[in-house]
């Protein structure tokens, strides 16, 4: 497997952090190399915050995503999106939640923007918005395909108390499915 | 050396390695980027008959430490920059009256508060001489995740040899990074932890600063019966404060000589591609997080046939003089890589002797790119 590259965005005390250090632990379960970094501003609520996710199958040393080289990227919010969107390659897959972030005419044609309303689904299908990480790595793992399904839901459940299991079930289920609708709608 | 895989962050790694170390005693204050370090050895040692205590400031949070050191167990505080700067009376105290103790300084933006929750190599300088007065600083610097662990270990072994603090840099991307890391089982540390010298004879001939000219003192734990004087003056055998010259000379030059005549137990580094570098070839010298960006950027370097290695002192005080002048004598082109302006370049002009060492340097709370060392590497070459 070639190096992938991952970005999660939104600001501080949306819960980006969680989905890049499952990813990384699913990655390394499997036998290889990954790894989470995370910056943030001072702002402890409301800062923009980037989670940068590396796998690989090679030892990786530098922890962060070089600008111009990440595969994907989600974004659940517009300031987090305008500072980090130019870390990813042209052509490179950009999910954002529509309510949030407001792409450019521009941007759609640099990027495949896809438009997933992350956190609604989390609030109205599943009841709980704190479920948004576990859709975003769905999501991610969907356009991806950097993992087996299997094992990366084995280690998000690792990382839950086990009375939310289903409902997270649910979130990744759910992730999924819309992550697979909007492959489909782009490809008709 | 039985080893054992965890996934983890620099921070947590530090926290369990001073627990599997002995630590029994944290006192501190949160601050970012080290608060994790304290938030997780405050779940660690309760468990295992220990205390963690958060006191008022950074340095309440020494001070403490120092003293539960005196007692006799490992001890050790964690902070940032701006901590260290508060901490820096304390770290004196505990470095004239020879008290053993770890500090992990995870390193951010500065002067002053900075930038608190960025990427910074600023207090290298600051941990060379904290105090005023002559002081002789060890100071270790992880480099990856593993060394979180295994640095904090050592430096706890190390405390306990010399009997000073050692301090542990860290900087923000080491400490929160999260990956895996293969370090050495709790039981394998356990094995190589050597007790604190104590004075087992007549509590009447007991003196705990007369020792030889290049040793530690060897204090004995408090409330056991062998008493002493404990003060940040100038002392004699006993501890008690003095100015007759020559106890005063041998004192300061013995702290001195304790450190710097036993330089050979403290040096480390890596030599990271270093083996086939020739005259025209290109050293580079980092630590801690950059030299992450650096191996990455050899990689790249070595793919478009530019030979490149990597020169990385763990040890960073007392420095690993004799390797930094082999490889600086050999190789032409030397380029340091560090996110503070020049803080290590310049130890490595004095141990070099030489005047044209590159520089590539970041203070902006960003980290530095491979790319940007590939790009400074072929601009110097």
């Amino acid at each position: 497997m070639a190096r992938t590259l991952m970005r999660f965005t939104g600001v501080g005390g949306q819960g980006v952090l969680l989905a890049g250090e499952i990813f990384a632990a699913a990655k390394i379960k499997e036998g290889g190399h990954g790894l989470k970094t995370a910056t943030y501003t001072s702002q402890v609520r409301g800062g923009p915050t980037v989670v940068d996710i590396t796998l690989d199958d090679e030892e990786i040393f530098y922890p962060y995503a070089n600008d111009g080289e990440i595969d994907f990227m989600l974004s659940v919010a517009q300031v987090s999106y305008n500072l980090f969107k130019n870390g990813v390659t042209e052509g490179g897959t950009i999910v954002v939640e529509p309510n949030l972030v407001h792409p450019t005419e521009e941007d759609r044609k640099k990027w495949n923007i896809v438009e997933i309303p992350i956190i609604t689904i989390a609030k109205d299908e599943i009841g709980n918005v704190i479920t948004q990480s576990v859709i975003a790595l769905a999501i991610a793992n969907t356009y991806m395909k950097a993992l087996d399904d299997e094992l990366l839901r084995e280690v998000m459940l690792s990382k839950v108390p086990e009375k939310v299991h289903d409902i997270n079930n649910k979130a990744y289920d759910l992730g999924k499915k819309y992550a697979l609708e909007a492959m489909a709608k782009k490809a008709s | 050396m039985e080893l054992r895989e965890v996934i983890s962050t620099g921070n947590d790694l530090a926290a369990e390695a001073a627990v599997d170390a002995g630590c029994m005693f944290f006192g501190g204050y949160p601050i970012t980027p080290s608060s994790e370090i304290m938030h997780t050895i405050s779940d660690l040692l309760p468990a295992v008959g220990g205390v963690a205590i958060q006191m008022e400031d950074e340095i309440a949070g020494i001070a403490c430490a120092v003293g539960a050191s005196m007692t006799g167990v490992r001890a050790m505080t964690a902070t940032s920059g701006p901590g260290i700067s508060l901490k820096a009376e304390n770290l004196g105290l505990a470095q004239m009256a020879e008290v053993p103790l770890v500090v992990v300084d995870v390193m951010r933006g500065g002067p002053s508060t900075g930038l608190p929750t960025r990427v910074s190599q600023g207090d290298v300088r600051q941990a060379k001489n904290p105090s005023h007065g002559d002081y002789r600083s060890i100071t270790l610097c992880a480099g990856n995740l593993a060394e979180c662990y295994t640095e904090t270990v050592r430096a706890f072994n190390l405390a306990d040899r010399f009997m000073q603090p050692v301090i542990v840099l860290l900087d923000e991307t080491i400490g929160h990074m999260h990956g895996k890391a293969v370090i050495p089982t709790a039981e394998e540390v356990k094995k190589g932890i050597v007790p604190r010298k104590t004075f087992t004879g007549a509590p009447e001939d007991y003196r705990p600063y007369g020792v030889g000219p290049d040793e530690p003192a060897v204090l004995n734990p408090m409330f056991q019966g062998y008493r002493y004087h404990f003060t940040g003056l100038h002392h004699d055998a006993k501890g008690f404060p003095t100015e007759e010259i020559e106890t005063c000379r041998k004192l300061i030059q013995r702290l001195e000589d304790k450190v710097m005549m036993h330089t050979d137990e403290l040096e480390l580094n890596e030599e990271f591609m270093c083996d086939d570098l020739e005259e025209n070839d290109v050293l580079i010298i980092a630590y801690g997080s950059v030299s992450l960006a650096a191996k990455e950027s050899i990689r790249h370097l070595r793919a478009e046939g530019i030979k490149a290695g990597l020169f990385r002192p763990i040890t960073l005080w007392p420095s690993p003089a004799n390797r930094i002048k082999y490889f600086t004598d050999k190789v032409k082109n030397v380029l340091c890589v560090e996110l503070n302006i020049r803080q290590y370049t310049e130890e490595v002009e004095r141990v070099s002797s030489r005047l044209d060492i590159h520089g590539l340097y970041k203070v902006n709370g960003r980290a530095i790119s491979p790319y940007e060392i590939v790009n400074k590497v072929k601009e110097i070459i």
